[in-house]
């Protein structure tokens, strides 16, 4: 009797191997990682299967995974694993894998997947935030232009109406529309053959998305659960802590970006509440502003020592979770640089640190659905569509 | 005989509130002038100097120690005298209970029931060592060379480290050259530290070692003829190319290793039938000559297809022969010995870890020369790694192109230049088809043992080991603790004829037999026993004078140990015997004794017991012959714990349960005993005895007996065997009084006071 036939791909486990999972031959299928996971459901729990998955090289079967986003990266599997395996690292190299192969164009993938990619990346913005540069100075006359009182005005050479804003509009929503096609696309896969029944009441998918938000964002419930799980006898610095805050300082920056974008447009038609940059220290937009950088510094510190101090046994750290944390890293310094530097008048400094501030911004932003920061997108949707079937 | 025999009293292991003084005084009454010392010491084991002064000053030729078991310190007592121990405190005063069932109270001194015990238990043991000997030597020269049959790996391992030793090795290997099965395996699974990576065999270095070695001579195109006489100083003949040979050998190494399992077995897996289906060791062949272009291989280790078809084969055989007529005996019915052939689908499974490392070292080994390029399927009912092996199996498991899982592998079909292999119940959580270009089945290992007798000894009992089918033809007797041990004494298993098992295996294996071999022949030289009652000087005595020339003894002894003449009369080959005397168990007329150990003298003892005449104020009286192996530690091991029994039992520890004789049984009847109760270790396919068939022949022995209660009007249900291994001292007291109660609601021996 003719059965579903398997095809087996081991460029697949290569490719896995190299994007985090290298241990994941190791696994013997004990399922003490299954067990382990506090998360896992009581049917077909995970991180067993995606492991034998992953060691035959079945693309079609873990790509499809909605599990994948169950997943929290605790790392108790890995902490029981008897053999040193790394089903987390291997779930995290298999989303790496959707970061890379999901979403369009490929190349960014291709890129991000590896440090070599590194120049790449960093020469789009570069080249393109030097145009912008040299258009404004051979406009303003000057490379380093002071404004007509003498203070530093970054607006002298990145003029916001003409330069910033919508670059990062077009980028920022450019990114959403990708992201949105990532999430389409996603849920179409996790769709099984056939139909699939819910039986009992059925929630709109918005209700289910105030929801995760709720338990992910607003009060990090999940991460209570991972800390909560079996005890490894291992010592692990507090995951919560680091992630609430930045994820805390990124909502008001956030925020305060749209403060001022509504300040500064809205201004033009209600002069009441125009606002103008640079705003004064005191002005209460921008202590919360310095509030929140502040605040990213906080839980990059906290996110950095936990991967440090990690035992390297149980646990490795990729390219991709160095970049994102780097990425972070340097957008924060470089913004709090900037804004020091024009504070201490340093006229040249202050202008080149603003130009790798908006290099490290836009990085951040226009590559986000291939980098790990993706997960944000990708993984609330899986949640939203995993709660829509039940499986939670 | 001892003839003047000192006893002592260990006050520190004698607890209960026995009155050691008044036990001593009961004694030196009893037995007078045989028992020429009587005291009580504080602590016995401070008094051995005391003790010697005793031997020599009063010519003392007999020593009892009443105190521990003799299980306990026996190592502190090596006395130039015979030296028996009386157990009072295991299994007398830690072991007490009140006959009601209530926990004593020594505080007034021991019981009235305790104390009858000890005395009996006292007398018991004076009456053993008076009716004990010392053994008369049987040491023979001991010839030092060491015959290895077979010249495969664990072979020449095997004479290459007993020519080490110092002795002097016979190689006779069958074929034309060295090396065995391993000439095609040039690279194995690991063979030392650090475990993890296939190690290249050197077979050319092994086997120079071995012709080069002035002690060892080798015997090519050469195999055995016959293996008469007995350990220490056998006669092998063997048929060399220019004619048989005799050969003077004290021990012998069984290595000859095994043979393919024939390929019809595999036949419903496509073997034979489908050209891309190979066995492994076909496979491996095939690598070695770089033919191997197959990009995915399945490895197939669940062979279930092939058993399910063997198992109908057989069903439909077994309904064919019960419809059929039985085929006449063959005339004449002279004895001629016909080998049974052994083979069978079971060596498949046996061979399972074999094959397991076998078919990772494969599927790494064409990953490795194709850079991965090539997929290799484990698929595995159970991967089975011996041992330390594990460290390799991690390696390979980390290998990119091997891709493993438990399945069951329901079909093997052919299907447009492929073949596909159905899996279900894998861990993938599904079932699934795979496509691939070639299908490696495992090599099933048949011992040569199951197609041939191979030492072809010159015995008794016939030129093959006894009892193979049990072991479906592996040249193996169930030993766990001596793993080379063969049912014949002096003749070492070592490899792939003992187990199916790894290339590291056989090596230690060999080493392990060399061990034995020399062990046996430096015992043999000593006039001991070599195991498993290692030193024991005692041997079988016959007395020809009464002997009936039934046989029995000839053919109930598990060990071949006596051959006879043409009138039957026993020859006994003390070297060979294993000192467990299920020989005189089987003799008829009591003509079998050992020096300290026969039938007079267990009968005595248990005359020796005081057995009341009122049944329901003295209560019954129950003797328990224990198996020493077993029963005997395990009683030990429930008085230490605390655990009490019945108190109106007496103990007598035996060699094996073999070696109780029908007598006895009378004996105990005869003098008013209300049961008895044969305590042995188990019996059948996993039997636990040391000596392989004590308790089962036991078994068959009772229902004799049985008979024979029955004809004088006495219950045979008061004669009772019953199995107990080694670790269930917590099961042991149960056993006990539940035997007592079922005695007790039967009422007294009808025999009692006659």
């Amino acid at each position: 009797m003719a059965q579903y036939t398997l095809k087996p791909d081991t460029s697949f486990t290569r490719e896995l191997q190299e994007a985090g999972g290298e241990n994941l031959k190791r696994c013997y299928q004990c399922a003490t990682c299954a067990v382990a996971c506090p998360f896992a459901p009581a049917n077909a729990p995970y991180p067993r299967k995606e492991m034998v998955w992953a060691s035959w090289g079945l693309k079609d079967k873990l790509m499809r995974d909605a599990d994948l986003w169950l997943c929290h990266n605790c790392g108790n599997c890995s902490d029981l694993c008897p053999r040193g395996a790394r089903p987390a690292d291997t779930m995290a190299a298999a989303r790496n894998m959707i970061y890379k192969e999901l979403t369009e164009p490929s190349i960014v993938g291709k890129w991000m997947s590896k440090a070599s990619g590194l120049p790449f990346l960093f020469f789009i913005p570069a080249v393109l935030w030097l145009v912008v540069w040299a258009i404004r100075a051979s406009y303003k006359g000057h490379w380093f232009p002071r404004a007509a009182d003498g203070r530093i005005v970054f607006g002298e050479i990145f003029y916001g109406d003409y330069t910033i804003d919508p670059i990062f509009m077009i980028t920022f929503f450019g990114a959403c529309f990708i992201l949105y096609r990532g999430v389409r696309k996603l849920w179409s896969m996790f769709k099984p053959e056939g139909e699939l029944l819910v039986i009992g009441p059925k929630k709109s998918w918005l209700c289910h998305l105030v929801a995760v938000l709720m338990d992910e964002v607003v009060t990090h419930r999940k991460f209570d659960d991972c800390e909560d799980g079996p005890i490894t006898g291992k010592g692990a610095a507090n995951r919560k802590f680091g992630h609430m805050v930045l994820v805390y300082s990124f909502a008001i920056l956030a925020f305060v970006t749209a403060v001022v974008a509504a300040g500064h447009w809205g201004g033009k038609i209600i002069p009441a509440i125009e606002i103008h940059t640079p705003m004064p220290l005191t002005f209460p937009v921008k202590i919360l502003a310095n509030i929140g950088a502040l605040l990213m510094l906080c839980g990059l510190a906290a996110l950095t020592w936990r991967r440090l101090a990690q035992d390297r046994a149980n646990h490795a750290s990729g390219f991709y979770d160095w970049y994102l944390l780097s990425i972070i890293w340097l957008v924060a310094v470089t913004g709090i640089l900037s804004q020091c530097f024009r504070l201490t008048d340093a006229l040249k400094p202050a202008f080149v640190t603003y130009y790798f501030h908006l290099v490290f911004v836009w990085m951040l932003f226009a590559y986000l659905p291939w980098s790990k920061l993706g997960h944000f997108v990708y993984r609330t949707a899986a949640l939203v569509y995993v709660r829509m079937y039940g499986r939670s | 005989m001892a003839e003047k025999i000192g006893v002592y009293f260990d006050m520190q292991n004698i607890g209960g509130g026995l009155d050691a003084e008044a036990l001593a005084a009961q004694t030196r009454e009893k037995w007078g002038e045989l028992v020429s010392v009587v005291r009580v010491c504080p602590v016995l084991a401070c008094s051995v100097e005391e003790i010697k002064a005793d031997i020599s000053a009063q010519g003392l030729d007999g020593v009892l120690l009443c105190g521990a078991s003799p299980r306990a310190e026996t190592d502190v007592y090596r006395l130039p005298a015979q030296v028996e121990f009386v157990n009072l405190r295991e299994q007398c005063a830690l072991s007490y209970k009140n006959p009601d069932g209530s926990l004593p109270d020594f505080s007034g001194g021991a019981p009235e029931t305790l104390a009858i015990m000890a005395r009996d238990y006292v007398n018991m043991g004076v009456v053993k060592l008076q009716k004990s000997q010392v053994p008369d030597s049987v040491a023979i020269s001991g010839i030092r060379r060491i015959l290895v049959i077979g010249g495969g790996i664990a072979g020449l391992t095997a004479a290459t480290e007993a020519a080490a030793t110092g002795y002097e090795v016979v190689l006779v290997e069958k074929s034309g050259q060295l090396g065995g099965a391993a000439v095609n395996i040039p690279v194995s699974s690991p063979l030392g530290p650090h475990w993890t990576d296939k190690q290249s065999v050197d077979l050319n270095a092994k086997i120079s070692a071995v012709t080069s070695n002035a002690k060892i001579a080798v015997h090519l195109n050469t195999q055995m003829e016959t293996l008469s006489g007995q350990p220490g100083e056998f006669k092998a003949t063997i048929s060399t190319p220019q004619g048989p040979v005799g050969v003077d050998v004290g021990a012998v190494i069984l290595a000859t290793g095994w043979k393919a399992l024939d390929d019809k077995y595999l036949a419903p897996m496509g073997l034979g039938k489908l050209s891309q289906v190979m066995s492994a060791a076909e496979f491996g062949k095939m690598l070695l000559a770089g033919n191997v272009s197959a990009r995915r291989i399945a490895f197939v280790l669940d062979t279930t297809l092939a058993e399910d078809v063997a198992r109908e084969a057989v069903e439909g055989a077994a309904d064919e022969a019960a419809s059929e007529p039985e085929t006449p005996a063959t005339e004449g019915g002279a004895e001629k010995f016909v080998k049974e052939d052994l083979e069978s689908i079971r060596h498949l499974a046996y061979s399972n870890a074999v094959n397991s490392v076998g078919m990772l070292r494969l599927a790494n080994s064409v990953c490795e020369q194709t850079n991965d390029a090539t997929q290799a399927f484990v698929l595995y009912k159970n991967m089975t790694v011996p041992g330390i092996l594990e460290r390799f199996y991690k390696k390979m498991q980390d290998r990119l192109g091997i891709m493993m899982t438990k399945a069951d592998v329901t079909a093997i079909r052919e299907a447009g230049g492929h073949l596909v292999v159905e899996c279900k119940n894998t861990l993938l959580g599904m079932d699934f088809d795979l496509d691939v270009d070639l299908v490696v089945l495992p090599t099933g290992m048949v011992p040569t043992t199951a197609k041939d007798a191979v030492v072809r000894f010159d015995y008794r009992q016939g030129p093959d080991f006894p009892d193979l089918r049990l072991f479906d033809g592996f040249a193996d007797s169930n030993y766990i603790c001596f793993p080379y041990e063969t049912r014949r004494t002096g003749v070492y298993a070592a490899g792939c004829v003992r187990q199916p098992m790894t290339m590291d295996a056989c090596e230690e294996d060999a080493r392990g037999a060399v061990l034995k071999a020399m062990q046996c022949i430096e015992s043999a030289s000593h006039g001991v026993a070599v195991h498993p009652r290692s030193g024991d000087a005692s041997y079988p005595v016959f007395n020809f004078v009464r002997c009936t020339q039934c046989k029995r003894c000839t053919e109930e002894c598990p060990f071949g140990a006596l051959d006879d003449d043409e009138k039957g009369t026993p020859k006994p080959n003390p070297a060979r015997c294993r000192r467990c005397g299920t020989c005189f168990g089987a003799c008829p007329e009591r003509v079998i004794s050992f020096a300290n150990y026969n039938i007079d003298q267990i009968g005595s003892m248990i005359r020796e017991v005081a057995v009341p005449k009122d049944f329901k104020k003295e209560g019954p009286r129950i003797l328990i012959l224990a198996c020493e192996n077993d029963a005997y530690p395990a009683l030990d091991m429930a008085g230490l714990r605390g655990r009490a029994w019945n108190p109106f039992v007496r103990i007598i520890p035996v060699r094996c349960l073999g070696s109780v004789n029908a007598i006895w049984v009378s004996d105990a009847m005869s003098k008013g005993f209300d049961g008895v109760m044969l305590l042995g270790c188990k019996y059948g396919d996993d039997y636990q005895c040391h000596f392989v068939k004590g308790s089962e022949i036991c078994a068959k022995r009772k229902e004799n007996i049985a008979e024979t209660l029955n004809r004088l009007g006495v219950q045979p249900e008061r004669v009772d065997q019953l199995e107990v291994a080694i670790d269930e001292y917590d099961k042991v007291p149960d056993l006990i009084d539940g035997f007592v109660d079922r005695i007790m609601d039967m009422g007294p021996n009808p025999f009692k006071g006659m």
